[in-house]
């Protein structure tokens, strides 16, 4: 049998799988049959099943260059390396959706095994939700974006993946960490659809609710800083972020999703906010299915987005569906979700985690409208329009900058109410760091308003982050007289989340100096320089540069140029880079590979624009980004951040267990919650 | 909560509907660059021939219909299009006047290009595309059709065949008119 | 059909690698033709702008901007330039006026109306009840206040 019937055969079965499971566990859910559970798990596990071997049956068709296979046919070739060949699964659409299909086998397969012993008629609604999202997708591949066709006649070799994303080896993380972070969302939306449906939102439904998101929100963030690392080390114009389409896909619904966990911590503490919190688990789901349609419709224009495709018509109907279905829920679900308590200061915790909120929502809403205004204008008006960079930066740097603020002042203020005095003491020595840093910045001749607030800010939240992290230790070395180490350890320990949200922070705060110094104080030069002219070198910011060399060469499935650069840095230390050039030999555009000295303090970005035909002159674009490797410095923060607030604890499991036993009669109906033990 | 939930449902109407609008587009419109030159008056340029490097202005064309070809020697579609280009050239060379304007390259590598095939009209050089900019161009290859009034009727982007070409010839020079009765 | 062929082919064949290094303006004048470039769309490379990419039709376009700002134009002049050939596709930013004052004023709005909710809520009918009056635990000394918070937050 050919790779294309079995592995469309086994696609079929994960479609039939996952109806049966969606259907069954629905039907079960809000018939508050128990029976049925066992079988939506039997569904969940054999979707899982098909879903990895439909993606093996792929990875093998393309290493053995099985070009009778469509998809092999578009993105395969022979020149290709072993590496690239298996990457080329996610490198064009249909592929991209079949591997989205695995990994969402994936979660639902580990949601159902952590879940298996809980409430059944709850979790049958759960994972009912997420195996009719799991149905939609596998249609998709079984129809408009079936990578499983057949050529005919079969060709002997194809063109090979796009050279773009075969240039670097970030292109083999970064795509699977942002659909991990992307597919992650169902499993939140589908734990918030099964609370809904069954009418009672307790802390049984949040813990699971909080940590799935938690665990999708890591993902997606290292993603979209990987992404931005990417774009930054191939694409070769000096810029990480340009605000494009596919970009601004990726970073909706992480914005949502932060919101998210920010405000769940209200919800814990106060009870209020329930509604709220609800519509922000879903809008993060809606918001990543708008993402793939964005990306893979097809109608929004982007040098990311894969070509025209059937799915678009697809996609929208099933992102109407999930809309209004969503929508219609909090209507219905309205009452329960009232709040219990009434929150009270303007000067208090939850205070400053709902204006987070309401910025980290006017963020996504700027992007959002920014994004769909050029379709909304071709679509109503005929006019065509463009909302680029200018527009983005100068709408969301000032509300970025108050959520910078926040993230300093809303540690330091207490829950419930505060005593003003109290709090100014607080923020007393930050704010005082803050104005010392831009001090110092402007002392030593920085200028510019909005980086030295940026500076500024992020001094006064990054004492404010320390002193919360490294306080509790303290108490500890002081009271319990705990050597330093043990001290942190036991109060990450005792306080995981809080712990691991600071650590983000430190992250974040990281993220915005990188961002600021690098966009705000960059410099720039073009030139030109010939190969053995020691004399006239290209000069800027300290570096002076000539040109040793312009090599020829080949490697296995490309041809470069490479120029080898003398870099003399300011320091005096003398090292010898190469930007190249690749051409691919199905691509006429060569792909430039920029070469980047990083340091901590500043980055020397070069990149090659041209070689004379003669080959003995080459020019450049050189630029110094200060501070822009901190952008990426990040991610070892926001990774270990992430884990350590969503390693699991026995202790918040057992808690959440026996809440799920415990739950005050008011909140779901008779009956419902106390089989949660069983 | 009811208000802000119907505000939603109203953003989710108007969003589906703009989606469902866009689909009806034709695809290929989406990557077309507005072009707001077209039936206006073209710019005045002042050039110079690349073979010989005498002065070209749209002045001296005044008063007689000329077709514009941008292209360069490191452009794969204008490789495609010469050929049409030039049957154009000696098909309609007697009532409009053909020009190849070189764009974004290096006089040695355009004058190359020009030795490997035939080439019937002369090539001109824009040697900081200021000409190609005034003219509102995207890219190459692109070609510019004006009338002898020096009206911008058409502007056709990406390699052009022989009956695009023909046919926009003979928008700004109509064919003679045969005699009749 | 052919419109996107087309359109793929000249974004797969613009590139020119053997067009060299342009020569600048003094730095004041070449500061104000980046800062200019940023604000107008590459044909080509369809997101960025004609200062970020390296595509021969940014090139093009941004030398055109240099030749401008040499001959002593405006900034208004030099948009308008644009403007009049591409349209207001060329502004990556779009003009505040008629319908876009919506992009512009939007998210304005929903933060005037979302400041306004939470205020509602923060002083609510909810908020003055005798249960939020009265703290959970009696007022320490002040000296403590923060300690005990930290203290009481890192336990849980």
């Amino acid at each position: 049998m050919s790779s294309s019937s079995v592995g469309y055969g086994f696609v079929l079965g994960a479609v039939v799988c996952a109806a049966f499971g969606g259907v069954v566990g629905l039907t079960a859910g809000m018939l508050r049959r128990d029976a049925g559970f066992v079988w939506v798990r039997r569904a969940a596990y054999a979707f899982f099943a098909c879903m990895l071997l439909a993606n093996l049956t792929m990875v093998q068709a393309l290493v053995r260059h099985d070009f009778s296979v469509t998809y092999v046919s578009h993105v395969g070739s022979r020149a290709t390396p072993l590496l690239f060949t298996v990457v080329s699964l996610w490198s064009a659409l249909e592929g991209s959706i079949l591997f989205w299909g695995i990994i969402l086998g994936a979660y639902v397969l580990a949601f159902t095994l952590i879940h298996r012993k809980d409430q059944p008629q709850a979790m049958s609604l759960s994972i009912g939700t997420m195996l009719l999202v799991a149905t939609f997708f596998s249609f998709l591949i079984a129809g408009p974006a079936n990578p499983f066709g057949t050529t005919s006649p079969v060709p002997d070799d194809g063109p090979g993946p796009n050279p773009l994303l075969q240039n670097h080896i970030l292109m083999i993380i970064h795509p699977p960490m942002l659909y991990c972070g992307y597919v992650g969302m169902t499993v939140p939306f589908g734990v918030a659809v099964g609370a809904l449906l069954r009418g009672e939102i307790g802390e049984s439904w949040m813990a699971p609710l909080r940590k799935w998101t938690l665990i999708a929100w890591g993902f997606l963030s290292v993603g979209i800083v990987l992404g931005s690392w990417w774009a930054y080390a191939v694409l070769g114009w000096g810029g990480y972020w340009a605000w494009d389409p596919v970009e601004n896909a990726s970073f909706l619904p992480w914005l949502t999703a932060t919101a998210f966990i920010h405000s769940t911590m209200v919800q814990e503490r106060k009870r209020a906010l329930r509604a709220w919190t609800m519509t922000l688990a879903l809008a993060t789901f809606l918001l990543t299915m708008l993402g793939t349609f964005m990306t893979r419709s097809g109608i929004f224009n982007s040098v990311h987005s894969f070509t025209e495709s059937d799915i678009g018509p697809t996609f929208l109907v099933f992102i109407g569906i999930t809309l209004f279905g969503s929508l219609a829920l909090l209507a219905i679900r309205g009452p329960v979700l009232a709040a219990q308590e009434g929150l009270q200061s303007p000067l208090s915790r939850e205070a400053s985690i709902l204006l987070n909120n309401l910025l980290f929502v006017a963020i996504t809403f700027t992007v959002l409208l920014g994004t769909l205004w050029p379709t909304v204008n071709d679509a109503l008006r005929n006019e065509k329009v463009s909302v680029g960079e200018p527009y983005f930066n100068s709408m969301a740097v000032p509300i970025a900058l108050v959520v910078l603020f926040l993230m300093g002042a809303g540690p330091a203020l207490p829950w419930g109410a505060s005593e003003p005095k109290a709090v100014l003491r607080q923020l007393g020595i930050p704010a005082l760091v803050g104005a010392l840093v831009v001090a110092i910045c402007a002392a030593s001749g920085l200028r510019g308003a909005l980086p030295l607030a940026t500076f500024g800010l992020a001094g006064f939240s990054l004492s404010v982050t320390l002193r919360e992290l490294f306080l509790p230790a303290r108490v500890r070395m002081l009271e319990k007289k705990e050597s330093p180490l043990v001290a942190v350890v036991r109060s990450a320990q005792r306080a995981r989340r809080r712990f691991g949200g600071y650590v983000v922070h430190i992250g974040i705060i990281a993220v915005f100096a990188g961002v600021a110094a690098s966009s705000s104080y960059k410099q720039h030069v073009t030139g030109t320089l010939r190969a053995g002219e020691t004399d006239k070198p290209l000069t800027l910011g300290g570096y002076s540069m000539t040109l040793k060399r312009i090599e020829e060469g080949t490697e296995p499935h490309r041809t470069f140029v490479a120029t080898h650069l003398v870099v003399t840095s300011p320091s005096g230390a003398v090292e010898e880079i190469a930007p190249r050039l690749n051409f691919y030999e199905r691509s006429t555009d060569p792909i430039a590979t920029p070469a980047v000295r990083s340091r901590l303090h500043e980055d020397l970005y070069v990149s090659l624009l041209a070689v004379s035909e003669k080959g003995d002159a080459a020019s450049f674009n050189v630029w110094i980004f200060p501070l822009v490797a901190w952008i990426w410095g990040s991610l070892p923060f926001i990774v270990a951040g992430a884990l350590i607030a969503a390693w699991p604890s026995r202790r918040k499991a057992a808690e959440a267990h026996a809440g799920a036993v415990a739950l005050p009669a008011g909140e779901g109906p008779p009956g419902g919650a106390a089989q949660g033990a069983a | 909560m009811k208000s802000w939930l119907s505000i939603a449902a109203l953003a989710a109407v108007t969003l589906m509907v703009v989606f469902y609008r866009a689909f009806q587009k034709d695809p290929g419109s989406l990557r077309e660059v507005p072009f707001l030159l077209k039936g206006k008056p073209a710019p005045a340029f002042a050039v110079t021939d690349l073979q010989t490097g005498a002065p070209v202005t749209s002045e001296q064309l005044r008063g007689q219909p000329y077709v514009l070809n941008f292209w360069a020697s490191w452009c794969g579609p204008c490789q495609v299009e010469h050929a049409a280009v030039e049957w154009g050239a000696r098909t309609y060379g007697d009532r409009v006047r053909f020009f190849g304007v070189v764009y974004e390259d290096t006089q040695e590598n355009a004058k190359r290009d020009l030795t490997r095939r035939a080439v019937s009209f002369p090539q001109l050089w824009d040697p900081k595309s200021r000409m190609a900019v005034d003219l509102a161009t995207t890219g190459v290859p692109e070609t510019y059709f004006i009338d002898a009034s020096g009206i911008i009727m058409d502007k056709y982007v990406g390699p052009i065949d022989r009956e695009a070409l023909a046919y926009l010839v003979g928008r700004i020079a109509p064919p003679r008119a045969e005699a009749r009765p | 059909m052919i419109a996107l062929a087309l359109a793929t082919a000249l974004m797969l064949g613009d590139y020119a690698p053997q067009k060299m290094a342009e020569e600048m303006l003094p730095p004041e004048q070449e500061a104000r033709v980046q800062r200019l470039g940023e604000q107008f769309r590459c044909p080509i490379c369809q997101g960025l702008s004609i200062a970020a990419s390296s595509s021969p039709a940014a090139r093009a376009e941004l030398n055109t901007v240099r030749a401008l700002v040499r001959e002593g134009k405006t900034d208004q002049e030099i948009r308008d330039y644009f403007v009049s050939r591409y349209g207001e596709w060329a502004l990556l930013s779009p003009k505040a006026e008629g319908v876009n004052w919506l992009v512009w004023l939007g998210p304005a709005f929903l933060l005037i109306g979302g400041g306004f909710t939470i205020a509602r809520t923060l002083r609510g009918p909810k908020a003055s009840t005798a249960a939020a009056k009265a703290p959970a635990a009696p007022p320490p000394a002040e000296e403590d206040e923060y300690l005990r918070r930290v203290r009481e937050e890192a336990d849980r």
